[in-house]
């Protein structure tokens, strides 16, 4: 008995371990444990860098949101965030507001709100790969449009 | 109760109260402790697992329950025929009954049992002998929610 | 010969000549496992279902008894034997086997004395030479039948009882003066008692008053008192119950002794294991009387005993329906024989 309780717990954290290997983004692999905040990012590097700093400082500023990221495409910007603890209760309430208070300030801008981990992650993903020089502005594009697609296909 | 007990002849509830006495009550607060720690050791693991595929596959927070169930319930049919999962039961009662772990060891310690009386009387009979009733009052009461939620958004209260 | 309302005087003193016991895992682990003639590391003892194990070990116990007596089963006349599996079919099965005549008794776990009570009264009145008796259970067999899987993780109470894995036989027959064995000399057969509790898992609680019951008969027809015996052993009370038998046995006026009074379901295991208020099922009082309690006598522990056996006649059908657990027990006494008496 004693034995076979052993073997799983030995499998259980071998599962665990391997699972941390084999990663090149150290900051990503932690994204959902701690705040993040990773850079503004436009996937063209010519286009409005000021203008992403300033919508992420908007987001921010609501109370209940903490650690954003702002990826600014051709046509689509994502913003992921993430709520705080208890105020995850009222997520539907606080993705309203943020949507409202965004459109109106910036009308002409196609937003992607989301607070889902797994965007977060790949957010985090495409800009840390972006800022290491491992994706070109072109295949940043492509993966932006990727997510932007999976977070409406949840909807 | 009350109804029952009027029903009792007066030696039958004289002889009850006498047999109160001795009777060994279950420790209810130290059952919940250990129903709490255990329960959310669980959760623990299932978030882990929810997390694991987060990470490497592409589930995002609202897909990933159904892997995750799917793994949990897995990992309890483990444990259900190693024979661990119902000694955990006794230690942590509600604690891992109620999760999906839970739902699955009924499942599949039915199975096991009745394995002996053939795979179409025996398993397939009585496989949801426990989880039927689980499952006929879960869907059921679904339905009644979903119901009222649909009458309410129709006469738009919602 | 019938003495006061309910009880038998075997007044020709039928011996129990040789017994056998067979046992599983768990009370291999257990208090008493040196009084086991059978023990199996295998709760399946080699079969592929437990009903099947269940059986092995009832015609174990057979087998091992008539070895022990040096008898051929063709020497014996009669077989009581019961257990609580629907329809009794692990005896009857074994009784296929061992092509023994054969009664079927149902007493649910009273059914080892209520055989003794039997077999001891068809031998007193010469009905039969030898006649082997015995009961048998099975936790994983009884559970499944009774309860939930054996693997489902429910939590149960403390009030809650470990049956047990084992069957337990004895051949009574004629009395032959000279020889140094335990013989029956009374019995008191019981009356259904219900005191309207339902809970099957305090199977003790409910068992209790009729315990209590059969044994103030006993020594209300006997015209006896308590004192008379060394030890008064119920079957199956387990921690509850056999607290609630001692105050209910006490406030009718009987005197009786803690230490004089015990129970086998509280004998069998060690405190460590996790049967909760303690040992039940057939095979407990008949595994705990044929093995422990006669092998005690012979080496002069005890003298005189009662062994009361307590059966809650309940079936899963019938506290599903919320009925009340009806509960039966029968009580016989056990002597040694006096040497050249």
């Amino acid at each position: 008995m004693v034995y076979i309780i052993r073997v799983i717990f030995i499998v259980c954290v071998s599962l665990l371990v391997s699972c941390s290997q084999g990663q090149t983004e150290k900051e990503s692999q932690l994204a959902l444990m701690k705040t993040t905040n990773p850079n503004p990012t436009v996937t063209e590097n010519n286009s409005d860098q000021d203008n992403v700093e300033r919508i992420e400082r908007e987001v921010e500023s609501i109370d209940e949101i903490y650690d954003v990221a702002v990826v600014k495409g051709k046509e689509a910007t994502l913003i992921v965030y993430k709520v705080k603890h208890m105020q995850r209760f009222r997520m539907k309430q606080i993705e309203k507001d943020l949507n409202k208070k965004l459109e109106e300030k910036y009308p002409n801008e196609q937003f992607t709100v989301s607070s889902d981990y797994k965007i977060f992650l790949e957010a985090v993903r495409l800009v840390e790969r972006k800022d290491n020089g491992n994706l070109s502005d072109k295949q940043a594009e492509k993966r932006l449009n990727e997510i932007v697609k999976m977070t409406s296909a949840m909807k | 109760m009350a109804s029952k007990q009027k029903k009792m002849t007066p030696q039958q509830q004289k002889y009850q109260q006498l047999q109160q006495k001795h009777e060994l009550k279950r420790p209810v607060l130290k059952n919940c402790i250990k129903a709490f720690f255990v329960g959310g050791l669980i959760c623990v693991v299932g978030q882990a697992i929810s997390y694991f595929y987060i990470y490497y596959f592409d589930f995002t927070e609202q897909s990933v329950g159904n892997p995750t169930v799917a793994t949990m319930v897995f990992l309890s049919m483990l444990l259900t025929g190693f024979g661990v999962y119902d000694r955990l039961g006794q230690f942590a009662g509600a604690g891992s009954a109620v999760p999906v772990t839970g739902f699955g060891n009924a499942v599949i310690s039915a199975a096991i049992e009745h394995r002996t009386e053939g795979f179409v009387l025996g398993v397939g009979g009585n496989m949801f002998k426990l989880a039927g009733s689980v499952i006929l009052f879960g869907v059921f009461s679904a339905f009644v929610v979903a119901l009222i939620k649909t009458l309410l958004g129709m006469w738009g209260v919602l | 010969m019938l003495k006061g309302k309910q009880s038998w005087v075997f007044q020709n003193r039928p011996m129990i000549l040789s017994t056998g016991v067979s046992g599983g895992p768990f009370e291999a682990n257990g208090n008493l496992a040196d009084d086991f003639d059978i023990l199996h590391e295998d709760l399946w003892m080699g079969m592929d279902s437990y009903e099947k194990a269940q059986r092995v070990l009832l015609e174990e116990a057979i087998t091992t008894t008539l070895k022990k007596a040096k008898m051929e089963k063709e020497q014996i006349e009669f077989l009581f034997a019961g257990d609580l599996i629907n329809q009794i079919t692990p005896s009857s099965f074994a009784a296929r086997t061992v092509q023994i005549p054969y009664f079927g008794l149902f007493g649910a776990c009273s059914t080892s004395m209520e055989g003794l009570a039997l077999a001891s009264f068809v031998v007193n009145y010469q009905g039969a030479r030898n006649v082997l008796t015995g009961a048998s259970s099975h936790n994983a067999a009884t559970e499944k039948q009774f309860r939930y899987p054996t693997e489902y993780g429910g939590q149960k109470p403390p009030t809650a009882q470990w049956t047990v894995t084992g069957a337990g036989v004895g051949l009574v027959t004629e009395n032959n003066p000279g020889q140094q064995h335990p013989v029956t000399t009374s019995a008191t057969i019981g009356k259904v008692i219900d005191m309207g509790l339902s809970d099957p898992f305090n199977m003790g609680g409910a068992m209790a008053p009729a315990a209590a019951d059969t044994i103030m008969a006993h020594f209300r027809d006997l015209e006896l008192d308590p004192s008379h015996y060394d030890l008064i052993i119920t079957g199956d009370l387990g921690r509850i119950g056999h607290d609630t038998a001692f105050e209910l046995i006490n406030k009718s006026g009987l005197k009786l002794e803690r230490k004089q009074f015990q129970d086998c379901g509280l004998l069998l295991y060690k405190d460590d294991q996790p049967v909760q208020a303690g040992a039940s099922g057939a095979g407990c009082s008949a595994t705990v009387l044929y093995g422990h309690l006669l092998n005690q006598m012979k080496k002069g522990v005890y003298k005189r005993i009662l062994v009361v056996a307590t059966g809650a006649l309940l079936s899963p059908l019938s506290f599903q329906q919320k009925e009340s657990i009806p509960c039966i027990a029968h009580a016989v006494s056990i002597e040694m024989n006096e040497v050249g008496g």
